[in-house]
């Protein structure tokens, strides 16, 4: 207990005497921390586009308004068994017409020349959920081609190309990206290790001291490893009270932005927050005292 | 004892520092090792304290060979030998009882150690009413006394002073001499490394010679022959 105690006095005495190190050692952390937190907001913001978009995709077969319910069914099913089809959602014209008032209910004029003409003027429809999005080009095509009797027409409003190019953004910035965090994951390690060896040089005479009068080893490099410790929670808790108010400066632009979807990247943050920043702080950590381990190896003579 | 058995080290294929040097020194000796630079004595005490290892041969120190040391057993072997050099190695924003407190609070010693044993080392080497200063405060005397003082404090059996009165003048050096026979008067082996011819004659203790690497005399009562 009592050399623990000494390890941290030591190893908070090294983040002292090189205050001004310590400072652009946890400012590279940070770094590295903000872009890993901006590529994931940027994967959460695109993951709601992409979503918005896909339930906006619209396969739908419009049937003949005499066509009997079995012969409906008939095709439904053989749809379904088509392994590019997730799901085939059957739409009668008593639902049509339902979906139809609901969707109109605020609209007296239309409502009113529906109630003039006096019978139900839509169609059944079979309303198609692809198993791939990204894949529902081949769909549309082989649906296009769908020979059957009942078809009255086809509707494919196709947002497939607005789709793959959000897609194909997503992947870009994933991959730069990535390489960002690369680079501020090897500069933090040199950042890291040279901050631990200024430690040791500053220090070197009381680690000659230490080792002379016989100090266990452990004695002599823990409180380096005490001090990437510290860089580590620091860093980690810089970057939360960064990173959250600007979320919350961020979430009324991205309210605005997709009206109508429920996208909350703040509360996904705060749901996630041991995940998230947990995570973060153990990467951090373990680069930290990989670092300070080979600094202190070479430097300290341990 | 001190027991070396054919012991050789070199730091290259053409440099051999130590040639097959036996030597045997008992508990309680006074022994003062001599010879010009590059003659082997700091190694000698390098490998004494596990600081190098000897390429052949044997360093026992009383039952313990410390040829093979691991890493890990270096710190308690410094705990048995207390070591002093002629630059004093002490910390120079700690007092002199902070120095002295700092070698045994990183080996673990209590603080209850430490208020016992920091005033009793000082009062030995008579610095008992200025460890509060500074090492810049005091003379080079005191500052090798307190050095002293800060090897005692795991009470070692072994004393190994580097060239301790070699940034000294006269008066001084004879005071830390005087200081050295006194802790050997109690039981602790010195081993005295020195140049200072003055010093060994005056001494007339056993005198153990070294040139290129090898033991070329070794006397009882001995004096500085190079």
């Amino acid at each position: 207990m009592l050399s623990f105690y000494r390890i941290i006095k030591f190893g908070l005495q090294d983040i002292a005497r090189n205050a001004w190190l310590t400072v652009v050692t946890i400012t590279i952390l940070l770094l590295a921390l903000f872009s890993i937190n901006t590529l994931v907001t940027v994967r959460l913001i695109s993951d709601n586009a992409v979503g918005a978009i896909k339930e906006k995709i619209n396969i739908s077969l419009y049937l003949k308004p005499d066509t009997i319910e079995s012969e409906i069914l008939a095709l439904r099913d053989r749809l379904a068994s088509s392994d590019k089809i997730k799901s085939v959602v059957y739409v009668s014209k008593q639902s049509a017409l339902d979906n139809f008032r609901e969707k109109y209910q605020n609209n007296q004029q239309i409502l009113a020349a529906l109630k003039e003409l006096g019978r139900n003027p839509l169609s059944p429809s079979l309303t198609i959920i692809p198993e791939d999005f990204s894949q529902s080009n081949l769909l549309i095509n082989e649906l296009k081609m769908l020979d059957s009797p009942i078809i009255e027409s086809r509707d494919f409003s196709d947002n497939t190309v607005i789709l793959n190019r959000i897609n194909s953004i997503t992947k870009r910035v994933n991959e730069i990206g990535l390489f960002i965090i690369a680079i501020f994951i090897i500069t933090s390690l040199l950042v890291v290790y040279n901050a631990i060896r200024v430690a040791i040089y500053t220090h070197r005479q009381e680690i000659e001291i230490m080792r002379l009068v016989g100090a266990s080893n452990y004695f002599i490099y823990l409180p380096y490893l005490f001090s990437a410790f510290i860089y580590a929670l620091l860093s980690v808790l810089i970057v939360i009270a960064v990173f959250y108010p600007l979320l919350s400066l961020l979430q009324p632009y991205l309210e605005v932005f997709f009206m109508g979807y429920n996208v909350n990247i703040l509360s996904y943050f705060v749901d996630n927050f041991g995940l998230i920043f947990g995570a973060q702080f153990l990467v951090v950590l373990v680069i930290n005292e990989v670092a300070s381990l080979f600094a202190v190896r070479r430097y300290a003579r341990v | 004892m001190i027991n070396l058995q054919n012991v050789s080290k070199s730091y290259s294929h053409k440099i051999k520092v130590l040639r097959q040097v036996n030597l045997t020194i008992a508990p309680g000796e006074f022994v003062s090792i001599v010879g010009q630079s590059g003659a082997g004595k700091t190694t000698l005490v390098r490998l004494l304290i596990g600081e190098e290892r000897a390429d052949e041969g044997r360093v026992i120190i009383g039952d313990w060979d410390i040829t093979k040391i691991s890493r890990h057993e270096v710190p308690f072997l410094r705990r048995q030998i207390g070591v002093i050099f002629q630059d004093f190695k002490l910390l120079p924003k700690k007092t002199l009882e902070e120095n002295i407190a700092f070698a045994l609070q990183v080996s673990g010693g209590s603080q209850a150690k430490i208020k016992k044993i920091v005033p009793s080392v000082l009062k030995i080497v008579g610095l008992e009413d200025k460890g509060r200063r500074y090492p810049h405060e005091i003379s080079g005397g005191e500052q090798q006394r307190a050095a002293i003082a800060r090897a005692l404090v795991h009470q070692p059996k072994i004393l190994l002073a580097d060239e301790p009165t070699g940034n000294l003048d006269a008066i001084n050096a004879n005071e830390i001499v005087d200081l050295l026979l006194r802790i050997n008067k109690f039981g602790t082996t010195i081993i005295l490394v020195t140049h200072n011819k003055e010093i060994v004659n005056r001494l007339n203790r056993r005198v153990i010679s070294m040139d290129h690497g090898q033991i070329t005399s070794d006397q009882a009562h001995g004096k500085y022959l190079l």
